[in-house]
């Protein structure tokens, strides 16, 4: 059990850091465009569109790692005051009935949307643009997989009392 | 309509209240509730479950393939890379020095570097909390009393979302545009001017320098009255005070900050065009910056100055020669001027790669990209909540009772507007500016805006309002954020009583704004007509 824990939360950090070097591809794209239009008159659009492939990339990836750590945003004006058991109760509703669900419903009403997008291999809608869009679309499924699973594992190690270093601490999450 | 919708809408915003407030993920607690109430709405017969099927094609539209929104993550990556390689303390410093023998001095200078960082003044916390670290401990080191210093950068921190290019203006601007468009169509007007996030930047800026304005001229008087409360500056040994080259490291942020906008503002460039050679420039000024304290970078560094030199050339380049690669009969000079611009490139290509180099022997490259993926995900992610909460509440015709209630409001379409107002402002106390953004706006704005309401003003009144509402004791967000990075000897209600007069100075700029709507949509109006 505690290995298949690890293995989610190894692969969602993994995931987390693919997320973070997006941002920096998609700054490299966008500043070559930009570079490219302005002074050569010379349009890229696959280059332009990778630009918004990163941008997407960030936080669909990004997102189950940010709940592993616990920094998705919550307002602490009464949870900051929870005692810690009682806040660990909070923690697994809002895991088990709030995240888990939502992540399942994102993934149940997307797989036929993403295979119609994969039947037809579906493209850019531009000419020149970069012909994945069905990749990009898979991108919501990986998204709700690794924030449902990472919901799992947090739950499962809340429920079991093994406090991690970002949850179930004095340290509340936020901004 | 039927009781049994309403009922179930009463439901869906009392359960979404509920669950924000007990400290759930706000983007799950939106989107979690929202797919309760719905669950236990379709067994009454209310809601159809194929309404979801729109939820990923929402997630599509509005979160990833949308162009404007690409802005964000890179004024995010500015933001962050001009903090972590120290840029913005030293911007800060400099002007502190600069301001030596001014009244209040190095609150004014809170206030412009305020300005300044608003790129990266998304999120109220993360400023205040970083203008706290940075400014606090100086600003009672050299003798002022708690409360102005507490109240002067509670006041700057939440000055930055109003000033462009503010991440919640990129936000705001985006969501109006879909609202006002919607709108206007509900009302049978087919083509209306479209409004863009550059409309809402140029309509911002006016009443967002202005209300800096007004705080600088505050904490001058206050500086002129009550010198103990704000003494100047006291000088430090073996600092070298020149002034020239106090300038020179002043300059290069400055002027990063100021092509920014310019570009976006002149028409140039897009937001996010702008922002990602912001974050370009950013990145080549910290390359610079962190060379100086890591050893073996100097040659990197010197990399790194040619490229922001080649940078330059390049736009001298482009104003005198014609550099289109795809042109007929290129001229020599032409031609000329093309391999130079090539050769620059490629250094400034060069100049990234050391600058990138430089942050990483630094140690700071990875974590400035793992800040900028935490910030912009926690972001979308509410987005992708709050997406999803409104689809639900359309589809129990939440926005048909919404319409009828405002339409009910005495007073017509200002009485609306006033009430928006106050609920917006309420809500500030519990809701961060993106929140408060992605769940009220698609729900009110449309209405709203079947008037003959200006979308700029009313997006301007909005920003002002809720920057009011943080700053708005006991609950103001920034008021929470400053308690929890400020030592114990400011004690909380020296914190109260310095936003006090930022308060005042505040509802005197949105009474204004409210009363004389040009100081919005002046500027708009005679840059991009």
């Amino acid at each position: 059990m505690d290995s298949i824990i690890d293995l989610i939360e190894r692969c969602n950090r993994v995931l987390g850091r693919a997320a973070a070097s997006c941002a920096l591809v998609m700054m490299l794209a966008q500043a070559f465009s930009v570079i490219a239009r302005y002074v050569f008159s010379y349009g890229v659009i696959s280059v332009q569109e990778a630009a918004i492939y990163g941008h997407a990339l960030i936080f669909l990836a990004g997102s189950a790692f940010v709940l592993q750590v616990n920094e998705h945003v919550r307002v602490d004006v009464f949870y900051a005051r929870y005692r810690s058991e009682i806040r660990r109760r909070v923690d697994l509703i809002a895991l088990l009935v709030f995240v888990l669900p939502v992540a399942a419903t994102i993934l149940w009403v997307s797989y036929p949307y993403v295979a119609r997008a994969w039947s037809v291999l579906e493209g850019s809608r531009q000419a020149g643009g970069i012909p994945a869009v069905f990749l990009l679309k898979t991108a919501i499924i990986i998204f709700a997989v690794s924030v449902g699973l990472q919901a799992i594992a947090t739950a499962t190690r809340l429920f079991a009392r093994k406090s991690t270093p970002a949850w179930d601490t004095d340290d509340v999450g936020g901004t | 309509m039927d009781d049994l919708q309403l009922l179930f809408v009463l439901v869906l915003f009392a359960a979404a209240f509920g669950a924000v407030l007990s400290g759930i993920p706000v983007a799950f607690a939106l989107s979690g509730s929202a797919l309760i109430v719905a669950t236990i709405a379709s067994v009454f017969g209310v809601f159809d479950f194929s309404y979801l099927s729109a939820i990923p094609s929402r997630i599509f539209g509005t979160a990833m393939f949308n162009e404007v929104l690409t802005a964000v993550p890179l004024f995010i990556l500015m933001g962050v890379i001009l903090e972590r390689s120290r840029v913005a303390e030293d911007l800060l410093m400099n002007m502190a020095r600069l301001s030596r023998g001014v009244p209040a001095g190095l609150g004014i200078s809170v206030t412009l570097v305020g300005v300044l960082l608003a790129a990266s003044t998304g999120i109220v916390g993360a400023t205040v909390v970083a203008m706290g670290l940075l400014s606090l401990p100086t600003m009672l080191k050299q003798g002022y009393s708690p409360s102005l210093a507490a109240g002067s950068i509670c006041a700057a921190g939440t000055l930055g979302q109003i000033i462009p290019p503010s991440i919640v203006l990129v936000f705001l601007g985006d969501q109006l545009s879909g609202a006002y468009m919607e709108a206007q169509r509900e009302i049978g007007n087919f083509a209306p001017d479209p409004v863009s996030v550059g409309d809402l930047f140029a309509g911002a800026l006016i009443p967002g320098v202005g209300l800096a304005f007004l705080y600088m001229v505050y904490q001058f008087c206050i500086g002129i009255l009550r010198p103990s409360d704000c003494p100047a500056m006291v000088e430090e040994d073996g600092e070298d005070l020149r002034l020239i080259i106090i300038l020179a490291s002043l300059l290069p942020p400055v002027m990063l900050i100021v092509a920014v906008l310019g570009s976006i503002l002149a028409g140039a460039a897009t937001p996010t065009e702008a922002a990602g050679v912001g974050a370009l420039g950013a990145l080549l000024l910290a390359g610079v910056r962190l060379a100086r304290e890591t050893e073996g970078t100097t040659s990197a560094r010197a990399i790194v100055l040619a490229g922001l030199a080649a940078a330059f050339l390049l736009i001298i380049l482009r104003s005198i020669a014609d550099l289109r690669l795809s042109a007929q009969d290129i001229s020599a000079f032409d031609t000329g001027a093309i391999v130079v611009a090539l050769i620059s490139s490629a250094v400034l290509l060069a100049g990234v790669a050391a600058a990138l180099w430089i942050l990483r022997c630094a140690g700071t490259l990875s974590d400035t990209m793992m800040a900028t993926m935490r910030i912009s995900t926690l972001a979308f992610a509410i987005l992708i909540g709050a997406t999803i909460f409104s689809l639900i509440f359309r589809s129990l015709g939440g926005d048909e009772i919404v319409l009828e209630a405002m339409q009910s409001i005495p007073g017509g379409a200002n009485g609306a507007l006033l009430a928006v107002l106050l609920l917006v402002f309420v809500l500030g106390f519990f809701l961060d500016f993106i929140e408060i953004v992605f769940i009220i706006m698609p729900i009110v704005a449309p209405v709203i805006l079947q008037s003959d309401i200006n979308p700029i003003w009313f997006g301007v009144l909005i920003a002002l309002n809720l920057q009011t509402s943080f700053l708005t004791p006991p609950f103001g967000f920034a008021l929470f954020y400053l308690r929890g990075v400020a030592p114990p000897e400011v004690r909380t209600t020296d914190i109260y009583r310095g936003v006090l007069p930022y308060i005042a100075i505040q509802l005197l700029a949105l009474a204004t704004v409210f009363v004389f709507p040009a100081l919005a949509t002046w500027l708009p109006s005679v840059l991009f007509r």
